[in-house]
């Protein structure tokens, strides 16, 4: 009975973030039947330390467990398509962030990303590397602020914000690249 | 100098991380800076991309079912170290649960009663709504933010309206399910009151309004260019009313 009970609202606060959990797992992992699996996992995950909540953002919560999810799914499934790259110096991300947003445009018009279509959207954020795809996904997609994102990656705030920084730079980059000509009709 | 370190604050500026001091310090330098405002204005039209264009990918119609179905087979860890419930910091967890009990209550008396079950079900998404400190995912006042949100999660755009002058300010809007569908929850205020307006495609000719009062609540239900509405809130029936009728005018 307390078990029905406790079934009842677990899934009461749980379902209603499946797509978020799903699309989340499904960008990161890059294709559906890793993405089921992974969601089914942290969903059982969650639901055997659905105790352990305690109160606060239960998306959030659940969000930290679909990550740990797919990074346990990594671990087991090493392919050489996942590695997080560790983040570089602060240094060295603060000069190459400065040269590289401070370039003046020569045509604002390309540099304003207004022309992208979706599918190229989809395509250049596959191509971005893993750490760079979520912390896009939390802040643009689930609109949550850096303490969040924080607590969903386990890094730092400063951190969050270095890594989005360079993740916006990185897309931008793939998507002037995309643009060029010899660019153009390749892959 | 202060260009440098400002130029810093504008991605947390776009990403709405700025206290009201150094929002203040930014915009004011963004004024006669072209180039922050250049950057403001790239950061700004990546994010209104990624926001509007990039696919979502929504979970396959049976995985909610296949978790539904393996859920009971997941023992509860083996007997908490911890009390089930002590007080302090697990106090809210306590409500959360004595709430959700509320609003079982209240769906098993939706189901049983001869009137729209759908009011019983509206009524205890608006108590949960309440009680895990969840009101709404994407939290702002500009109905320019809330729609457009919610339009690229769903397959419908309901009407987001700014109603602060006359008493009911946008809070914020949310995914929920109301009778196993998605639906939007756009969130509005009137005093200290949450109101809760429930939206999802729906056939069918326009409706007018349809008032009902159940366990405390009010609420207020019609359907307009296919899309059913429920406003649900314990604000006094007329208000509520009379926030309806704002909502679907014009």
């Amino acid at each position: 009975m307390a078990r029905d009970d406790r079934k009842r609202r677990f899934e009461l606060l749980a379902l209603p973030h499946l797509d978020a959990a799903y699309n989340l797992a499904r960008w990161l992992a890059g294709n559906t039947t890793d993405a089921e699996d992974v969601v089914q996992d942290a969903y059982l995950r969650a639901y055997r330390y659905f105790d352990a909540f305690h109160g606060g953002n239960f998306r959030v919560w659940l969000l930290t467990i679909v990550r740990n999810c797919f990074m346990t799914w990594v671990r087991e499934n090493r392919s050489s398509r996942m590695v997080f790259h560790a983040d570089p110096p602060v240094g060295t991300t603060a000069e190459t962030e400065e040269t590289a947003w401070g370039q003046r445009p020569t045509d604002p018009e390309t540099m304003l990303l207004d022309s992208i279509d979706s599918q190229t959207l989809a395509r250049l954020m596959e191509r971005l590397p893993v750490e760079y795809r979520e912390v896009l996904l939390l802040r643009e997609v689930e609109d949550l602020p850096y303490k969040d994102i924080a607590a969903i990656t386990g890094v730092p705030l400063g951190t969050v914000m270095s890594r989005l920084s360079r993740a916006r730079l990185a897309l931008r980059r793939l998507w002037l690249g995309s643009e060029a000509p010899e660019a153009a009709h390749g892959a | 100098m202060a260009h440098d370190r400002i130029r810093r604050l504008v991605p947390a500026l776009a990403d709405g991380e700025l206290g009201p001091l150094r929002r203040f310090m930014v915009t004011r330098h963004l004024a006669r800076c072209p180039d922050c405002t250049a950057e403001l204005e790239a950061l700004q039209s990546m994010q209104t991309m990624i926001r509007t264009r990039l696919p979502l990918h929504r979970a396959p119609p049976g995985l909610a079912a296949r978790i539904g179905a393996a859920l009971p087979l997941e023992a509860p860890p083996p007997a908490p170290s911890r009390p089930w419930l002590p007080a302090g910091r697990f106090a809210g967890t306590a409500l959360a649960g004595a709430l959700a009990g509320v609003a079982l209550t209240l769906l098993l008396v939706g189901s049983h009663g001869g009137d729209d079950p759908l009011t019983a079900d509206v009524i205890g998404d608006h108590i949960r709504s309440m009680q895990a400190d969840h009101l709404t995912d994407v939290a702002t006042s500009d109905q320019h933010t809330v729609k457009p949100w919610l339009s690229a999660r769903l397959d419908v755009s309901p009407a987001v309206k700014e109603l602060a002058a006359q008493g009911f300010p946008l809070v914020g809007g949310r995914l929920d399910y109301v009778d196993g569908h998605p639906a939007a929850a756009i969130v509005y205020r009137h005093d200290k009151h949450v109101i809760n307006l429930f939206a999802w495609a729906s056939a069918g000719s326009d409706a007018g309004f349809r008032e009902a009062a159940r366990q405390g609540f009010n609420v207020v239900t019609w359907r307009r260019d296919g899309i059913t509405y429920y406003a649900v809130s314990d604000v006094e029936a007329d208000q509520l009313a009379a926030f309806a009728h704002l909502v679907a005018s014009g």
